[in-house]
């Protein structure tokens, strides 16, 4: 499919906020920063999820809310689904992205500019990759709490580029 | 005609009340929409009334007065809409539609990043795009 210049666009922003909260803004504290991102996703989610749920009859439970969010949701935002959803049952919901768009283009090289051991590299690389997953775990947060449905998300990479969204919905 | 316009929040606070008469009856009018909250719960919570039109966001008619109609709407988002109307012949199709447009402005208020969510909508677009809406609207009577 035909990459459109706003989605590269979409990259280059992303990776502008993470690097101005991260060595700019909030230099010293990166648990500060992660919080501003993620509020900037809860913004961005609340909005689109009033959007997108527009034309629909209303959600009777959590379950057809998350799928809203793995199916719908998701086409208009990255132009596919979840590839894979996880519940047990119990408030917790892992959705899985085998090819997660904004994580496509991250190398899981360590940076020029780290040039400590290559554990710390890595370490450094999972960092800021992990800083660029606070902004699509507030856009799922916004989204369903603008639906009703308190939660907590959390992002998993361990497997790259395949991405895992945690969402733990409070009771 | 259409009288009072209301946009409620999902905790039932005000987020926009406007009121389209020369009359001085505002008070009056807002005391309806405050009352159609209570049938606007109602429907929700005893989905079994609504029958065929389960979960759809379009609540039809929620209740008739002497002189006024009143219908609902409720978003995904639990934002609830509120429509006061003098005519008493209406079809549904057009109150749909309305709220369908008014859907749509109320969606390009809240996405302006500096309205502030369960705030109220202050913006004059927002208030200019309503009062067009509601000009543009007439019921036409079957009768």
């Amino acid at each position: 499919m035909a990459r459109e210049v706003s989605e590269s666009c979409m990259d280059s922003l992303l990776t502008e906020i993470v690097s101005s909260y991260c060595n700019v803004l909030y230099a010293t504290k990166p648990e500060l920063a992660a919080r501003r991102i993620e509020a900037i996703g809860y913004q961005v989610g609340h909005q689109l999820s009033e959007r997108y749920t527009m034309e629909r009859p209303r959600f009777s439970d959590h379950l057809e809310a998350i799928k809203f969010i793995c199916k719908d949701f998701w086409s208009e935002l990255f132009k596919k689904q979840i590839d894979n959803l996880k519940t047990n049952h119990r408030g917790t919901f892992v959705l899985q992205d085998d090819k997660f768009a904004w994580l496509s283009r991250m190398s899981g090289e360590p940076s020029t500019e780290t040039r400590g051991s290559a554990p710390e590299a890595g370490n450094k690389a999972a960092e800021t990759t992990g800083m660029h997953l606070y902004f699509p775990c507030g856009i799922i947060r916004g989204a369903l709490s603008n639906l009703g449905i308190p939660c907590a998300v959390s992002a998993d990479i361990s497997n790259l580029p395949a991405c895992s969204f945690v969402i733990r919905i409070k009771v | 005609m259409i009288v009072c316009i209301a946009v409620v929040g999902h905790q039932n606070n005000p987020l926009y009340i406007q009121s389209f008469t020369e009359a001085d009856d505002a008070l009056k009018l807002h005391h309806i929409v405050h009352c159609s909250l209570d049938v606007v719960d109602e429907r929700v919570n005893n989905p079994k009334k609504s029958g065929p039109m389960l979960n759809e966001t379009f609540l039809g008619l929620l209740y008739p007065t002497e002189n006024y109609k009143v219908y609902g709407y409720l978003t995904n988002t639990k934002v609830k809409f509120i429509l006061v109307t003098t005519d008493l012949d209406v079809r549904d199709a057009d109150v749909r539609n309305f709220f369908r447009r008014f859907h749509s402005a109320y969606l390009d208020a809240v996405s302006n990043p500096f309205h502030v969510p369960g705030k109220k909508i202050t913006s004059k677009t927002f208030a200019e795009r309503v009062t067009n809406i509601v000009k543009s609207v007439s019921f036409h009577t079957t009768g």
